[in-house]
């Protein structure tokens, strides 16, 4: 046995089957991932040329794209997104809402207690069982008919609180039966009662298997919230781009406008949940 | 002297079927008594006829003095469980930790929420009791961070914290990897030579018969023979526990054998 090598050029270790199997697939994977990315520029470049107002005739065949006036849409893009905050703004409330009667629908769907276990059902029955669209413009324009007015911003946090909230019980509801048997024997076994093993032991794990599907209401709910714009009184997003559409004959720019600030608000925040659920499913199991 | 846990003509039905039938028992202080018996023969259930996790269909369970009877509903009735559930602590097959929590957290828990106890008090008992069980290192742990031998350890040190009069322990090493199994058995020998008081649900023979005072055959939701280790495992006098021991024991000696075996012990 040498112990004194000499100072060699030393060479990488040769790679081990494992490590190229490996390789290989992190490059199909990279692979695909620049291919879709490279698809979807060539959509947006599709549907840019769609909206470019070029014409042009090839032979028999005469193109003409869709015409969008420039000049409305610059003067009018920021009025617009000036409702992105109030859109923004009524869907987070709106959740607030729907989590906390989701919660409570969900708890009262698992009580042994007959008129907790109906109140919740009814509630959510109701609620399934009628339209949204329904729902925003009866808080505004049936209540105050009883002699209840409220302002259009809350009739529209109401409504949709109250209609998330009853979809929103089964995420919860999920939630709580995901929480093993044993989690709650081990509670009720060290003495806990029926409240403490709920708050600090089944609550507690249900909650953060509810958080990304919660997330991804919100994003539904940032669409949903557009339905507001029904009581004339919210100026959110939809509101704008139909006033100013409407006022200037320009309802094709107003609503592609709306459109694009819908969809980018869309796509920031499911990144931003998608980093959210990463978070979440780091250590555990 | 006045038993830990007195059952008096307990029967239990699951839906038709009668998986207890009129067992009566006493366990004194500082006794170790071993349940054994077939899967589905009834042993678990009685464990957890005990604490209330299975309520009885009939008769009485009595721990530490305090008397409840089965088939009773009501405000008195969860009040009197929830007295025998301070009074016993359980270990489960599964372990069933709190994952959200620290393992500190786990067995501060209780002492802290049921008992309303000081912080800082039931974070001195949790030390010395992280201690016992050999893992006061891991006391900012997360459950899911730890071996399966150490989480039992750690259950068994949630439940010790309680400070019951009686540990019940559910086929506490039935979940484990075999070579896990010799730490929680330890733990537990330890303190059985301390005086705790303990009804074992166990499949594990040669613990039963080192460490019970008393081990007890069930078989079909009866209790069949009881008595010493040394009569029950060398001369039982019923033929169920002599066919279910001649089963278990040899499966024993197998994996005696399994592991002196020379390709174990050269590697």
């Amino acid at each position: 046995m040498t112990t004194n090598a000499l100072p060699v050029q030393t060479q990488p270790p040769p790679k081990t089957q494992a490590q190229l199997i490996y390789e290989q697939q992190q490059r199909a994977q990279r692979q695909f991932t620049l291919s879709v990315g490279i698809s979807w520029g060539i959509l947006f470049l599709l549907l840019g040329f769609l909206f470019s107002g070029v014409q042009f005739t090839l032979g028999p065949l005469s193109l003409k794209t869709i015409r969008v006036d420039m000049t409305f849409v610059r003067e009018w893009a920021p009025f617009i997104a000036e409702g992105a905050s109030t859109t923004i703004g009524i869907s987070a409330l709106s959740i607030l809402l729907a989590t906390l009667l989701a919660l409570l629908a969900a708890l009262g769907r698992l009580s042994r207690i007959p008129a907790v276990y109906a109140v919740s059902t009814f509630y959510v029955s109701l609620i399934r069982g009628t339209p949204l669209f329904l729902q925003v413009i009866f808080f505004f324009l049936a209540l105050p008919q009883l002699g209840i007015i409220l302002p259009g911003l809350w009739a529209g946090v109401l409504a949709l609180g109250l209609n998330y909230g009853a979809y929103m019980s089964e995420i919860f509801r999920a939630g709580i039966l995901s929480v093993s048997k044993g989690q709650r024997e081990a509670a009720l076994a060290l003495g806990m009662t029926y409240d403490q093993m709920m708050r600090r032991v089944i609550l507690p794990q249900a909650l953060r298997f509810a958080i990304p599907p919660t997330g991804n209401e919100f994003i539904a709910m940032l669409k949903d919230s557009a339905l507001v714009s029904a009581t004339g009184f919210v100026h959110e997003i939809l509101w704008r781009a139909q006033k100013v559409g409407r006022s200037n004959f320009r309802n094709l720019e107003a609503l592609i406008i709306a459109a694009v600030f819908y969809w980018v608000m869309t796509l920031v925040f499911t990144a931003l949940q998608a980093r959210l659920e990463k978070y979440m499913a780091r250590g555990d199991r | 002297m006045t038993p830990i846990v007195k059952l008096t003509h307990l029967d239990k039905y699951f839906g038709r079927l009668h998986v207890l039938k009129d067992i009566s028992l006493e366990v004194q202080p500082q006794e170790v008594v071993c349940l054994i018996g077939r899967s589905g023969s009834g042993k678990s259930t009685l464990l957890r006829c005990i604490n209330f996790l299975e309520e009885p269909s009939a008769g009485t369970v009595e721990v530490d003095g305090l008397a409840v009877p089965a088939g009773v509903r009501g405000q008195t009735h969860n009040q009197m469980v929830h007295d025998i559930r301070i009074r016993t602590g359980m270990v489960f097959q599964e372990f069933n930790l709190f994952p959200h929590l620290s393992v500190m957290e786990n067995i501060v828990e209780a002492p802290v929420i049921v008992k309303g106890m000081p912080k800082a008090q039931a974070v001195a008992l949790g030390e010395k009791f992280l201690g016992k069980v050999g893992l006061l290192h891991k006391r900012d742990e997360y459950p899911n961070r730890l071996s399966g031998g150490q989480k039992q350890r750690v259950a068994i040190a949630r439940a010790l914290a309680m400070e019951p009069k009686v540990m019940l322990f559910d086929e506490p090493t039935s979940a484990l990897d075999p070579e896990l199994i010799g730490e929680v058995l330890e733990v537990m020998k330890q303190l059985a030579r301390e005086g705790t008081t303990m009804v074992v649900v166990t499949h594990e023979m040669s613990f039963a018969n080192e460490v019970a005072n008393r081990v007890i055959y069930m078989d079909e939701g009866q209790i069949v023979e009881q008595g010493p280790p040394e009569r029950i495992f060398t001369a039982p006098s019923d033929l169920r526990t002599q066919q279910f021991l001649d089963r278990v024991l040899v499966k024993d000696v197998m994996l005696l054998l399994q592991k002196d075996s020379p390709q174990n012990r050269t590697s």
